[in-house]
């Protein structure tokens, strides 16, 4: 890719930019992107994908995938497997029902889609409380209701590990686009020197926080983050607020490397840590 | 949709936790209000102010009309708050919620009924006709302390706006337009600014210019409308938790000097934007071929 | 914090705008009243540029290749400041878009970028708010609006108002004036709002039906439509200003579009975006919006014409916002390698501005 394609609603996807079709290996295509007519053939040249959003085209041929890459603040739409954070707003007989975005229909929690939940050990979730979540299913058409589970279903355990109920600890507001980043950052390989995403901010606070105790945290695509710092003893409160200040900071300013170092020696310095 | 998405248990928690050791979430101390920005627009009486991430645009605006008969020696003044969607995905279009209610009483009392825009000097003449002050208040972001950051929008609004000149010529009132003459400036008799406190545990802990989370999260909240001497013309304490009455003493002092440094920040950069037009008033004069109007920089932004 | 080629953002246009001015000799005579302009062909034309990213003091030397005028920047404030040299200094927010200029004008940069311009065009930026999910702010020069625009979708609205169209996403668009309380003249612009922008929205996309597009556009600077007055003249800011903040908040469109007002004059001459105050003295005023595809999406026309005034019209307007038509006389030409429209441009910088600021790190890496 030489240089950055920005596409506008409407704008066809120009062919050259398609990852090189291969046999049993269709094209997948991420958000922003619609498909107006597919070839008859087995032919590359054929798909006519148009954008419905603004924003940069990515494609990866790897896993032949081609997405627009759109604004980091728009508003969550919930998307099956995806990882969120969702705040209980009321149970029913069989279900939660779950806030995922404020001001939007709630979704749905099964009362045993928990880990070893049964109808006697399932959790008794109250309002306000938080849960990590995967989405399940989103439905279709008119009315769909967003379903949620803390368990994958295959195999009853809570896959990936560290869904369920989020006790404790802090949850702080990052922009969508954001907690994306982070998720693709925390998801590469832990050997990868290099800054992923153009993130360095967790690592850097990992780093500098191991010696107070460390901190746990989980990301959810709804562009939440929590933070637990329970190990740090004393310091819990100051480091949790550190490291949601310098989320905060990096996602506001759209911080580059060398500025998301700075910033966190500088916030640890200002609450006294490390 | 008119409520503000309830705070989950964890921030609650943490809130309370974090204001146990006097810390808060972006690293301020109890007493210390958000960074605070304040610029003006073209027009006369057009504030951008930014108080955090809470900001909103004010415009004065200016009309002749006729006085109320019960009152024919005084001019109309009014603040109109519309809380839109634009300012939180909470608030609905068109229809009004509680805070704006709530906001707009706060800012009637400070502002008005304080008399700090003297409204006899609006009277044109007497029972006939008068100008009517209008001040609007656009939220552009909400979170938190809308009440502080209006007054200061609509305070630092009222000294910069400039009404046209008026005349009364064969019982004829004669307005002049802002090319005639030298539009007026208001008779602003004193700079109150209120100052919104919050409560947690029971009234132990007591924060200033709380962020929206953080009102979501307290108990009671406490006003104190006060100007630069000191005089409160507003107090008030609508709900929530008592608090200790030598508290509210503390506070008030707390308060003044609070409004003190905000009214001198805003008068600080209400002079250099009056300093610049005049400047840019006397070079347009020097180039008398330089009809038109431009519209002036602003250099705060 | 850029890399790769140079682009010249939407602020620029008001340079070449001016440029455009010293390079032609009809276009001067379009110049109204005592505002007129008194520049000649080959004279130096300063210009300011303000790129927003902390680089205000940048010069840049522009050349007007098509008459050999060559144009220099130069920082003065954030004000865009035009000096000819034996003249007096001009602010550029002198305006502009009174003007009609026909001819396009290449320049080119420093850098060597060359890009082709037809006059000024507004000024925006994409999420200049923090709570909303998408908004935009527009500045237009010719009129000296400021507005601002932020959409909430997907929202869930109270029951009663999704009921009706159970299928797709109900759109509801809130205009708040600024200095006025909302009226009559704001619930008929909000209609011609609603039903423009629905033809564009895909409410039918994953996650919209029976959700709500709430869209507030506030008037934040300018003088005010008085009561009774024509919303017109603003229709074009109006429809702009949601297009940006829709795109801001990655609403699925169908396609994007572009707007512009024209007046006629009581001789017949069709002026582009005529101010509030001009705009009374014409004889006719049309609104016009394209997409991008070039559909005509909105018609909207006051006062008297004839129909051949319309045509004429129609495509003076189609030629603003798409750059494709070309009128009987000459008057419009497609430029050489030129892409897309003028107006359409002004959209996509906008975007892709705001693309470089959200992902400097991901175009950086390229």
């Amino acid at each position: 890719m030489t240089t950055p394609l920005v596409l506008l609603p409407g704008e066809e996807v120009p062919s050259d930019h398609l990852p090189p079709t291969k046999n049993n290996n269709p094209l997948k295509l991420g958000p922003g992107l619609r498909l107006l007519s597919q070839p008859s053939t087995s032919a590359a040249a054929g798909h006519v994908l148009t954008a419905t959003q603004a924003g940069l085209l990515t494609t990866d041929a790897k896993r032949n995938t081609v997405s627009l890459l759109s604004f980091s603040n728009r508003r969550y739409l919930p998307t099956t497997n995806d990882l969120i954070i969702a705040q209980i707003h009321h149970s029913s007989a069989d279900y939660f029902h779950c806030m995922v975005t404020p001001h939007t229909a709630h979704a749905l929690l099964g009362q045993l889609s928990f880990e070893g939940a049964t109808k006697k050990t399932r959790p008794m979730l109250k309002q306000g409380e938080l849960v990590y979540a995967r989405v399940l299913s989103v439905g279709i058409g008119a009315g769909a209701e967003v379903e949620l589970t803390c368990v994958n279903p295959a195999t009853g355990k809570a896959e990936p590990g560290g869904l369920g109920p989020l006790v404790g600890g802090m949850v702080f507001d990052v922009s969508t686009g954001m907690a994306a980043r982070l998720i693709r950052a925390s998801s590469a390989s832990p050997d990868q020197t290099d800054a992923v995403e153009g993130l360095v901010v967790l690592s850097e606070l990992d780093k500098k926080l191991e010696s107070v105790g460390g901190f746990e945290i989980a990301v959810g695509r709804n562009g939440k983050v929590w933070v637990d710092c329970s190990n740090a003893g004393d310091s819990a409160i100051q480091a949790t607020v550190a490291i949601g200040r310098c989320l905060q900071q990096t996602d506001e300013g759209n911080l580059s490397t060398s500025e998301q170092k700075k910033l966190v020696s500088r916030i640890l310095r200002e609450m006294k840590i490390g | 949709m008119s409520k503000e998405a309830p705070l989950s248990v964890a921030e609650r928690d943490f809130i309370l936790d974090a204001l146990h050791q006097n810390v808060r979430l972006d690293g301020r101390g109890l007493d210390q209000f958000r960074p605070l920005s304040v610029s003006f627009g073209n027009e006369y009486g057009h504030v951008k102010l930014r108080l955090g991430k809470t900001s909103l645009v004010v415009r004065i605006s200016a009309e002749v009309t006729k006085p109320r008969d019960d009152r024919p020696f005084d001019g109309l003044f009014n603040i109109a708050l519309e809380l839109s969607a634009m300012g939180s995905p909470a608030w609905e279009n068109g229809r009004s919620n509680d805070l704006e209610a709530y906001v707009s009483h706060i800012l009637d009392r400070v502002i008005r009924h304080s008399n700090a825009l003297d409204t006899e000097s609006l009277c044109i003449i007497q029972g006939v006709s008068c100008w009517n002050i209008r001040a609007d208040v656009h939220v552009l972001d909400f979170d938190g302390n809308l009440t502080d950051a209006a007054c200061i929008g609509v305070m630092a609004g009222l000294q910069h706006f400039r009404r046209p000149d008026a005349v009364v010529k064969d019982g004829q009132v004669v307005v002049y337009g802002v090319e005639e003459r030298v539009p007026v400036a208001l008779n602003i008799t004193q700079k109150p600014l209120s100052t919104t406190f919050h409560s947690f545990d029971e009234g132990k802990t007591v924060i200033l210019d709380a962020t929206r989370k953080e009102e979501q999260a307290s108990e009671g909240e406490l006003v104190i409308g006060i100007n630069n001497a000191g005089d409160v013309c507003f107090l008030s304490k609508f709900a929530g938790d008592p608090i200790d009455a030598l508290f509210v003493v503390n506070k008030s002092n707390v308060a003044q000097e609070k409004v003190k440094e905000i009214n001198a920040m805003v008068d600080k950069v209400l002079q250099a934007d009056l300093a610049r037009r005049a400047k840019k008033g006397m070079a347009e004069e020097a180039q008398a071929e330089n009809d038109r109007e431009v519209s002036p920089n602003d250099p705060f932004v | 914090m850029r890399t790769g080629q140079p682009r010249l953002g939407s602020q620029n246009r008001i340079a070449a705008y001016f440029a455009a001015v010293v390079s032609d000799e009809s276009v001067r005579e379009c110049f109204a009243g005592p505002a007129a302009f008194p520049i000649l062909p080959n004279k130096r034309v300063y210009f300011a540029r303000n790129r927003g990213d902390g680089e205000d003091k940048e010069e840049v030397e522009a050349k007007v290749q098509a008459l050999g005028v060559t144009a220099t920047s130069k920082y003065m404030g954030e004000q865009w400041l035009v000096h000819v040299p034996g003249t007096h200094t001009r602010s550029a927010t002198h305006h502009p878009q009174k003007n009609c200029v026909s001819n396009f004008v290449t320049f080119t940069t420093r850098h060597q970028a060359t890009t082709t311009f037809i006059m000024v065009g507004p000024t925006a930026s994409l999420a200049p708010l923090y709570r909303a999910d998408g908004s935009s702010s527009y500045t237009c020069p010719a009129t000296g609006y400021e507005l601002l625009g932020a959409v909430n979708a997907p929202v869930e609205l109270p029951a009663r108002r999704d009921a009706l169209k159970p299928e797709e996403a109900t759109v509801e668009v809130f205009v708040k004036p600024g200095t006025t309380t909302a009226g009559v003249g704001e619930r008929y612009v909000e209609g011609i709002l609603r039903s423009v922008l629905a033809t564009v929205i895909l409410g039918r996309e994953k996650g919209l039906p029976r959700r709500g597009v709430v869209i507030t556009l506030a008037i934040v600077g300018g003088e005010d439509v008085e009561r009774g007055d024509s919303y017109l003249t603003l229709l074009p800011a109006l429809l702009h200003t949601s297009l940006l903040a829709l795109l801001s908040a990655t609403v699925p469109l169908s396609m994007t579009f572009s707007a512009t007002l024209l007046g006629v004059t009581k001789s017949g001459i069709i002026i582009p975006d005529p101010s509030a105050a001009d705009a009374k003295a014409m004889a006719s005023l049309h609104a016009l919006a394209f997409s991008s595809k070039g559909h005509l999406l909105l018609n909207e026309s006051q006062g008297r014409f004839e129909f051949d005034t319309w045509e004429a019209v129609r495509q003076k307007a189609l030629a603003i916002c798409q750059n494709t038509a070309v009128s009987a006389d000459g008057d419009v030409s497609m430029a050489e390698g030129a892409e897309g429209a003028p107006l359409h441009d002004f959209v996509r910088e906008t975007v892709e501005d705001q693309v470089h600021r959200d992902y400097p790190w991901k175009i950086d890496a390229v």
